[in-house]
């Protein structure tokens, strides 16, 4: 029993507290219920597990025996950029992020809890009525969408600056051409080695009598 | 235990072997109702972490077969039964109907259903076929059992190959500082936390004696060891305020 099961308590019920407060999420991970998926926090020794529950309150294991059935790979920072809706895949097709196992539950129980989408609105109703809450939810949602337009400009800024400017990245483009470039590479290595093939074993049979 | 065969232990009292279940009933039925919140309140809190960690210990799959004896309100099956999966099967089980009855209701509140089976169970006396569990877990019960030994017995018949048993249960601090400060927490400040919260000063006496009764880690181990579990180990909690003990069937 460690600070780390403490801590592990308190995460358990702050994720479920959200959980709890949309149910279409909750359903979502309710239909992964005895699933385990394993989180790795590379370069920190770090691992816990997620089970979602028959409810789809998720329960927070640090060490679970056997094999789970998917496993996270990935830098705390490209976990947390791999779970954004918009931008996630392209973490993982980046290798990034490493998915093992099964991953179509991975991928469920990602993007269920990507989608966690609360509606403060109506939590708040319950406490000051209507139209109070509906004003506070306005501010909520244009202090969200400001919070978004100011990270992606932010994002953009920074990858520009780093790509054309200090060319310390390439540009995407880049990367697709030399993607594309290794692609090539390989069926080309591919249909080299089945060319040869072909041969040694038409040779073969040409030796014989 | 106590030198006579037909005589054991109800906190610092000996009784009658027949006599002890019945003494367990009263307190247990006095304690039903603010059975969580006197846990929570007794163990500020930390009863949960004792039992976090015994979840870890369990190693549940999904699809294996659980039975969680002395269940009170089923912390622990509340978890197995998110953990076995759809396709599990968790028993919940106590001897005590109240109890029983607490935490059935408290597991519909919560919406287990199909994978969660309740019944009203003797530790001593299990009910199931031979080889037939994954695992068998025991929280904060074995201490109330008459016969220790022949519970351990029953565990281990009905546990298959390859699986195992837990006992989470209160223990033996292990250093001499602590065992002061829990000794007076225990006398002096439990039974009057009982009375104030749950109305019944003696069930709380009956907890902190029952306790101080209880055999120590190395004791419950070699016990584990005498019914057939191997590879049998401790695990201190709180300073041994309470042990973790598994024992697997192999």
């Amino acid at each position: 029993m460690t600070v780390r099961d403490l801590a592990l308590e308190s995460l358990e019920r702050a994720l479920n507290a959200v959980v709890a407060l949309d149910p279409d999420t909750a359903d979502r991970l309710a239909a992964l219920h005895g699933k385990v998926v394993r989180i790795v926090l590379s370069g920190t020794g770090i691992a816990l597990n997620l089970v979602p529950g028959h409810d789809g309150r998720l329960q927070l294991v640090g060490g679970l025996e056997g094999e789970p059935d998917a496993t996270l790979t990935g830098s705390p920072f490209d976990l947390l950029r791999a779970s954004d809706s918009a931008d996630g895949h392209a973490q993982l097709f980046a290798g990034r992020v490493r998915i093992d196992g099964d991953t179509r539950v991975a991928q469920r129980l990602s993007a269920a809890l990507a989608a966690l989408d609360i509606d403060w609105e109506e939590r708040l109703a319950a406490y000051t009525g209507d139209i109070a809450a509906h004003e506070v939810g306005r501010g909520v949602r244009a202090a969200r969408a400001e919070g978004e337009r100011l990270g992606r400009s932010a994002r953009t800024n920074l990858s520009e600056y780093l790509t054309e400017e200090a060319r310390v990245l390439p540009h995407r483009y880049e990367v697709a051409e030399f993607l594309a470039d290794v692609d090539t590479l390989r069926d080309d290595a591919e249909r080299l080695g089945a060319r040869i093939a072909l041969l040694e074993n038409r040779r073969r049979k040409g030796d014989a009598p | 235990m106590a030198d006579d065969p037909d005589s054991t232990h109800f906190g610092y009292r000996t009784v009658d072997s027949d006599e002890k279940a019945g003494l367990v009933r009263g307190v247990f039925d006095s304690v039903a109702a603010n059975y969580d919140l006197m846990n929570d309140v007794m163990s500020f809190g930390i009863h949960r972490l004792w039992k976090r960690f015994a979840i870890q210990l369990a190693g549940v799959r999904a699809g294996q077969r659980v039975l969680d004896l002395a269940s009170g309100t089923g912390d622990l099956a509340d978890r197995f039964a998110d953990l076995v999966g759809p396709d599990g099967l968790v028993l919940m089980t106590d001897i005590n109907a109240s109890m029983l009855e607490v935490g059935r209701d408290r597991m519909i509140d919560r919406g287990h259903a199909g994978n969660l089976a309740y019944a009203q169970v003797d530790a001593e006396a299990l009910p199931f076929a031979d080889d037939s569990l994954d695992l068998i877990t025991i929280a904060f019960g074995l201490r109330n059992v008459t016969d220790k030994e022949r519970a351990l017995a029953a565990m281990y018949r009905a546990l298959r190959p390859g699986g195992r048993a837990l006992v989470l249960e209160f223990s033996k601090p292990v250093n001499r500082p602590l065992e002061k400060l829990y000794d007076l927490y225990s006398f002096s400040i439990l039974p009057r936390m009982g009375q104030l919260i749950a109305k019944d000063a003696d069930s709380y006496r009956y907890l902190a004696e029952s306790i101080r009764m209880h055999p120590d880690q190395e004791t419950l181990k070699g016990m584990m060891e005498d019914a057939g579990f191997e590879r049998c180990d401790v695990h201190n909690l709180s300073g041994g305020i309470v042990a973790v003990h598994r024992g697997f069937k192999l």
